[in-house]
């Protein structure tokens, strides 16, 4: 059986995708999706665990019509590029909404949603996306 | 409180601190499905069910929902001791969905955890559950989860009801800042086979007419009649939330009991999203607390095929003030909705296949 999506890399990844846990560097900022002691782009070993918030600014998206394999279910599906209060950017789906209802600008809060599905019997890949923030009226 | 003798089978000390719930926003109207199908929709159960979308299922239903009872209650998620997810429709047939919902939210891994299956009852089961965990001081708090995508197949009169939604409460300890004391909790449970879905079938088999009266009412009355027998009057009771599979079934069985429709009317919420399955009476538990005052007390009795009733009184608190507004209220996530087409639907429910 071939699997799209290997449980360790998967397992690994899931505080990142379920809690947007970072792994920050402190002398030059990168921000890193998996537990590191050593900054990638300027090796410095002053690396902390960090966390995005969970809203943020939709920049530009794009909308995807012919999906990799393994997110064929979802397609037609938005892929935003969202920006943080800290300036970090972030490439995530963006979900409970049409393409016409966004807007460069638009505040969107975090969930975490079903990101692809290996097939009927492999892996679901739980993860973050973004959605605009729910209206409240009372 | 004067009329409960001690020796009755009552909760002590036991509160929801956090409730939550979610309701995904896509809505397929009854009379669209009527429409395919060629059926008058003149009697149809209910107006419109949620759908979830493509990238929603009882994993993501349950997490949302727990998210905002672990903001009303304004905890970190670290003290909570417990998951239980009740549903019918775990995405997984062997792997745990509360693992999932435990590591989202950010609970730390020395917690219980398991996933309850009851038909509708499957989440008030996991209430019971985590109810006696704190009881017995176990655990600190606990997440009580009943979450659902429930699935109906098509044309059968269950595709108009079957719909998604999950509820989530939060219980720990009576004390300061509580939304609700849970009283009493109790069960009436009984081999009724009124609805059931064997391995690897993709939809349930049902009874039908036989779903009503030796089913849902008889384990509903009887659950709610234990209640009197133990001591509570109908009159102390200033909400009566009943499952809910259509909208005329939770008035038929207040009527039943004597219940005026004025204090079931608060917690019907089936007409505008359908049958959120293991999230059903807990939903309706959810809009009342979004409505009631400090000190009304609300019963309610959750009924699961196969057949069984949970039911519980709760008395509202203080906390219900502070902590109501900091999530989403059940009437704003019912308002946030989108109508799709039967063919969306189907491409939703996936029911397409290559």
């Amino acid at each position: 059986m071939h699997a799209v999506f290997r449980p360790p890399v998967n397992w690994r990844h899931r505080r990142f995708r379920y809690r947007l846990v970072v792994w920050r560097c402190l002398n030059c900022g990168a921000v890193h999706h998996y537990a590191t002691s050593i900054c990638r782009r300027c090796r410095s070993n002053r690396v902390a665990e960090d966390k995005l918030p969970d809203r943020a600014r939709l920049i530009t998206y794009t909308v995807v019509k012919n999906p990799p394999v393994a997110f064929e279910k979802q397609a037609p599906y938005i892929v935003g590029l969202v920006e943080f209060e800290d300036g970090t950017r972030l490439v995530a789906g963006i979900t409970d909404c049409d393409p016409e209802e966004l807007k460069p600008g638009i505040e969107l809060e975090k969930v975490v949603r079903k990101i692809a599905e290996d097939g009927e019997s492999g892996l679901i890949v739980y993860g973050y996306k973004f959605r605009p923030v729910i209206t409240r009226s009372h | 409180m004067g009329a409960i003798g001690d020796e009755l089978p009552r909760l002590s000390g036991v509160a929801v601190h956090g409730y939550g719930a979610y309701i995904p926003m896509f809505r397929v109207k009854a009379s669209e499905i009527a429409r395919v199908w060629g059926v008058p929709d003149s009697e149809l159960p209910v107006l419109e069910k949620s759908v979830n979308s493509l990238d929603e299922d009882t994993v993501t239903i349950a997490a949302e929902a727990a998210s905002y009872a672990i903001a009303r209650a304004g905890i970190e998620p670290d003290r909570i001791g417990a998951v239980y997810v009740g549903s019918e429709s775990h995405p997984y047939a062997v792997k745990p969905t509360g693992t999932i919902v435990a590591d989202v939210l950010g609970i730390n891994s020395r917690h219980l955890s398991a996933d309850l299956e009851f038909a509708c009852k499957a989440g008030t089961e996991a209430v019971e559950l985590v109810s006696g965990l704190v009881a017995s001081g176990m655990i600190e708090y606990g997440l009580a989860i009943g979450a659902d995508t429930a699935q109906g197949r098509p044309r059968d009169a269950l595709e108009y009801t079957a719909a998604a939604g999950g509820v989530a409460l939060l219980i720990g300890k009576s004390g300061d800042g509580a939304i609700a004391d849970l009283e009493y909790a109790a069960s009436y449970v009984t081999d009724t086979p009124d609805f059931w879905r064997r391995s690897h079938e993709r939809y349930p088999m049902h009874g039908s007419r036989f779903t009503g009266a030796p089913a849902y009412f008889h384990h509903i009355i009887s659950a709610a009649k234990m209640v009197l027998e133990d001591g509570y009057s109908l009159d102390e009771f200033d909400y009566v939330v009943f499952h809910q599979p259509n909208t005329k079934f939770p008035y038929a069985a207040a009527k039943m009991l004597g219940i005026p429709a004025k204090k079931v009317e608060p917690g019907v919420v089936c007409n505008l999203i359908g049958n959120t399955y293991a999230a059903s009476s807990m939903m309706g538990l959810a809009k009342v607390l979004d409505q009631s005052k400090p000190g009304e007390r609300i019963l309610m009795v959750s009924y699961g095929s196969g057949a069984g009733s949970d039911a519980f009184v709760f008395r509202v608190r203080e906390g219900i003030l502070d902590k109501r507004g900091k999530a989403p209220l059940v009437s704003e996530l019912i308002e946030r909705k989108r109508h799709i087409d039967y063919a969306l639907y189907l491409k939703a429910r996936g029911k397409i296949r290559e």
